[in-house]
């Protein structure tokens, strides 16, 4: 057989490019293909956002960011209802396409180990149902019962019943081929270098050469402050490497996505029986690149933390570790039409991307086929970005 | 007689010898079937050198234990391993604080030793011999109990009894103790299981993890044997030549009575030797490279002149097949391996593709096709490698005096490109010369006598090498027919079938294929696979193999407990 060499573009024009073949732009460019357009979506390779992603379904408010980010707090509060509705809206999708995602909604709880981490829930849940969000607090009786595999230091823990888990792997492999099948043009190892605003669309030029579009969807998680740099555009997305270890297989354990209240974690199981820690220990970027690589501080530390909330995950061996890229703005998303450049998307989810990829992939496809999205947008509009930008110009 | 141990394995009593692998005595037993997988195939002691993770059983009630690695020095209860066993619960006595917040990580401890030197083969051993007696503080790191690596495989059972030591043996031996007279720290049961820039490794040395931050390093880590894949590959009973030399070198114990070794190069023909000596029936030994002829002629002048000690082991070990009768049948290679009632039957086929009618019956399959170098601690470094396209593997980029692209890390033997255990030897010593020196140490004037005579045997070794190369190049260096349910990932049990799927789905590189198709996922960290996949995927799309087109290295290289990774362990 004579190798298939893949060295040009299968085409110079399209409708709609979307950048970034991540969970977003599978979604959207699926979108957009079942609206009638035709969609082509062009992938770097190498990014380690979709594909490096853990699986949880995150509803409640991470401690990690109102932590780590207390200035964004207002940010998250704001985007807090998309959660539950994006939950469902994967539970949806999945129907929809005929996938299995081998998805699981059992809950997701937050552990806290003294009364002081447990008071923090108590104000944090407040908040939370005050903003929409079914959550409960649950004292260490009802908490060993709901949980036993939690160890004794366990005090205390906020339950979000529509929390879970799902497997990545899969989706991001059933979401691809559903694209496909609906006539998106998928082109890997692909990188778009600069956007050109022509009259009407744009002009991609690309690693495999240029491509005219009518309407362009950058979802492409941190590359895309640079693509919208290179059009001037001001989109300040920054990547944030995080670590994640998964381990050899268990029998089911762990029935919940475990949180802590003060501690970076995310722990849960698959369904191959293989727990995934993760939750926002940091990877290090590899020096003059973009790739992450891992930091054994943060391996140690991360199955450490994760071995005293679960003691009997003591035996068990990690088998793989890896860093992945999460996408951080101020707390919110960006989606929606550039400022003064018409056709020209945002497609960033926000905190806790894979949980809203789909759902934002949809909204995003109603704003650029004229739909109402049935979503107050403006929360998330590139709008907010320019006006930031102004002021920084103008305070110096 | 020397005492036994006795061990309990599924509700019988087997009899241990003291200091051999739990993989022995349940070879010895006649039990192949290790463990099931996921999907309830059985497998059984494949690698024997603790790189496959097939031979997991349950030892005192902690699961994935690896036998090839469990050395007997007391009773113990063994299982079959099983997908998914029961976690047990940890003791109170664990060492797990009980209540109150989580109060951060214990800091595992930090050594800075002068010379790091991973593996104490002849390379790594030799190394630190030179280093040390220049003047340099040297710690070596095996993953094994016993010191030696692959090529000298000590002795773990007491001589009486059964056939004691040889040569090989013995010259490993004396490299050993050397080293230690020199003082060399030679930290056994130390599997090194990350890699970090600039140079840092991290090893679990009992039930701890250590991080060691050498100011210069040398990864002596060695090689491992490729897969062969054919159908039948995974069945108990087929393991490589490597795993029965370490049953048979290490314990005295026969991987089964009647063998078919079959692969290319001269270790089979060691092996058969090996087995016949311990009173085994070798069926055959099926060789893919020509008979040598005529055309060989200047090679085989070039190894005699070269190494003329190499060619008189290797002319003993002929002998010994011959005098015993096994055919040698070259152009020919394993086609599939079916389990059948007496045991396994081998269907052979001529290199070029002609399949033999008869078949052969055996107990046990022993494939030797080659090597892979064990360079993951150097690719996670980040050091450069490049494709070697005879050779079908990755070489580290190094200079003459073994230093890679990255300042203070130097590499030698198997690990960056095969050569062969004594130009490993040779190597180690103008390594360790170059190392020293580096180090600011000036070798005495006899060590650098040592020096030059070891330049000049190394330049011989590697001319023996390429002409044994020469001699044993075949046509055929992987199965012809690779597709269908023919697993390619022995770990997450993957097949050629699925992988032609995600081909045919548009995925065009190792990393999409593995994220689709789970291929490499599993507890081995595609050692096998992964060179398999990147081979076809290259070929499909027409690119050269390099050392970004396959998996990106992953920490750690070995699996490891969480509880040695916290330094709490249950055992410790």
């Amino acid at each position: 057989m004579s190798p298939i060499r893949i060295d040009e573009l299968p085409c110079r024009q399209t409708d709609v490019a979307v950048i970034g073949g991540g969970i977003v732009g599978l979604c959207l460019a699926g979108f957009l293909a079942q609206r009638g357009r035709a969609v082509t979506l062009i992938d770097a390779g190498g990014s380690s956002a979709s594909t490096a992603n853990a699986g949880s379904l995150h509803v409640q408010m991470q401690s990690r960011f109102m932590r780590l980010f207390p200035q964004r707090v207002a940010g998250f509060e704001q985007q807090l209802p998309l959660y539950p509705r994006a939950v469902e809206y994967w539970r949806e999708f999945e129907r929809d396409i005929g996938a299995d995602f081998e998805m699981k909604v059992s809950g997701g709880l937050m552990v806290a180990e003294t009364p002081e981490q447990f008071e923090f829930l108590v104000t944090k849940s407040r908040r939370e149902r005050e903003l929409g969000l079914s959550v409960e607090l649950l004292e260490r009786g009802d908490l060993e019962r709901i949980a036993p595999y939690l160890g004794p230091a366990a005090y205390g823990a906020e339950l979000c019943a529509n929390e879970g888990k799902l497997n990545p792997l899969r989706c991001n492999a059933q979401v691809r081929a559903w694209a496909v099948r609906l006539g998106v043009t998928i082109v890997d190892r692909c990188k778009v270098e600069r956007l050109c605003a022509i009259s009407p669309g744009f002009t991609l030029a690309t690693t495999l050469g240029s491509l005219q579009a009518r309407q362009v969807a950058v979802a492409a998680g941190p590359g895309a402050r640079a693509l919208m740099d290179s059009v001037g555009a001001f989109l300040p997305v920054e990547p944030e490497p995080l670590h994640m270890n998964i381990t050899e297989a268990a029998p089911p354990l762990i029935l919940h996505l475990v949180q802590h209240a003060e501690r970076s974690i995310t722990l849960k199981q698959l369904s191959t029986g293989q727990v995934v820690i993760g939750g926002g220990w940091p990877a290090k970027l590899a020096p003059g690149s973009d790739y992450p690589v891992v930091d054994p501080a943060s391996l140690i530390g991360n199955v450490s933390l994760a071995q005293y909330m679960v003691p009997s995950l003591a035996q068990l061996q990690i088998i793989r570790t890896w860093a992945g890229l999460n996408s951080k703005v101020d707390g919110r998303g960006v989606l929606g039409e550039m400022p003064g450049l018409p056709g020209l998307h945002a497609a960033i989810p926000g905190d806790a991307g894979y949980t809203l990829g789909p759902l934002t992939a949809r909204l995003v496809a109603d704003l650029m086929t004229g739909r109402d999205p049935g979503v107050d947008m403006q929360p998330y509009s590139p709008m907010r970005l320019q006006e930031e930008e102004l002021r920084a110009l103008a305070g110096q | 007689m020397t005492q036994t141990i006795p061990i309990e394995f599924e509700g019988a009593t087997l009899r241990a010898r003291p200091g051999e692998t739990l993989a022995a005595t349940l070879t010895a037993h006649g039990v192949q079937d290790f463990r099931t997988t996921a999907s309830g195939q059985p497998r059984g002691v494949f690698c024997g050198m603790g790189v496959c993770q097939d031979c997991l059983v349950e030892v005192d009630g902690v699961a994935n234990r690896r036998a090839c690695m469990t050395k007997i020095e007391k009773p113990i209860s063994v299982r079959r391993g099983a997908h998914g066993r029961p976690l047990i619960a940890p003791s109170p006595s664990a060492g797990v604080n009980v209540s109150g917040a989580f109060t951060g990580t214990d800091e595992p401890e930090l050594r800075e030793p002068e010379l790091l030197v991973i593996g104490a083969g002849p390379g790594g051993l030799s190394a630190a011999l030179f280093a040390q007696r220049a003047g340099v503080g040297v710690t070596v790191l095996d993953e094994r109990s016993q010191a030696g690596g692959q090529y000298y495989k000590q002795l773990g059972v007491s001589e009486q009894g059964v056939l004691p030591a040889d040569a090989q043996h013995r010259r490993g031996a004396a490299l050993i103790d050397a080293a230690r007279k020199a003082g060399v720290q030679i930290i056994a049961d130390a599997p090194v299981w990350g890699a970090f820039e600039p140079k840092e490794f991290i090893a679990t040395v009992r039930g701890r993890s250590i991080r060691f931050r050498p100011a210069a390093c040398i990864v002596a880590a060695g090689a491992y044997e490729r897969g062969w894949q054919v159908p039948g590959w995974t069945l108990p009973g087929v393991m490589t030549t490597g795993a029965a030399q370490t049953l048979w070198r290490t314990s005295r114990r026969l991987p089964g009575q009647r063998v078919l070794i079959a692969g290319n190069g001269p270790l089979n023909l060691q092996l058969a030797a090996e087995l016949l000596s311990g009173g085994a029936t070798v069926a055959a030994v099926v060789e893919a490279a020509p008979a040598p002829g005529l055309g060989s002629l200047d090679s085989l002048l070039t190894m005699g002149l070269a190494a003329p000690a190499l060619v008189a082991e290797g002319v003993g070990y002929l002998r010994t097949v011959k005098r015993h009768g096994v055919r040698i049948v070259n152009d020919t290679v394993i086609e599939s391996i079916e389990k059948v009632a007496g045991g396994l039957s081998v269907t052979l086929a001529h290199v070029s593709g002609a399949t033999l009618t008869q078949r052969i019956e055996v107990d046990v399959v022993c494939l030797g096709y080659g090597f892979e170098p064990a360079n993951e601690l150097l690719r996670a470094l980040g050091c450069v490698h490049d494709f070697d396209p005879r050779r079908r593997q990755l070489a580290t980029r190094r200079d003459e005096t073994g230093l890679t692209s990255i300042a203070g890390v130097y590499a030698l033997g198997d690990c960056t490109g095969l050569g062969g255990a004594k130009a490993a030897l040779a190597e180690g010593v103008v390594v360790g010369a170059a190392v020293a020196a580096a180090l600011g140490h000036a070798p005495a004037e006899t060590l650098m006598h040592e020096r030059a005579r070891a330049v000049n045997e190394l330049a011989r070794q590697r001319r023996f090498q390429h002409a044994l190369w020469n001699v044993y190049a075949s046509p055929l260096t992987a199965p012809r027919e690779r597709c269908g349910d023919t697993v390619i990932c022995r770990c997450e049990e993957v097949t050629f079938a699925q992988l032609d799927a995600a081909l045919d789905e548009g995925l065009s590189t190792a990393g999409a294929i593995k994220r689709r198709t789970r291929i490499g996922m599993g507890r081995c960290q595609g050692r096998y696979c992964a060179p398999v996949l990147d081979e076809i995927v290259c070929e499909r799309f027409g690119r050269s193999r390099d050392e970004m087109s396959g998996f990106a290295p992953r920490v750690p290289v070995k699996p490891v407990t969480i509880a040695e990774l916290s330094g709490r362990g249950s055992g410790s």
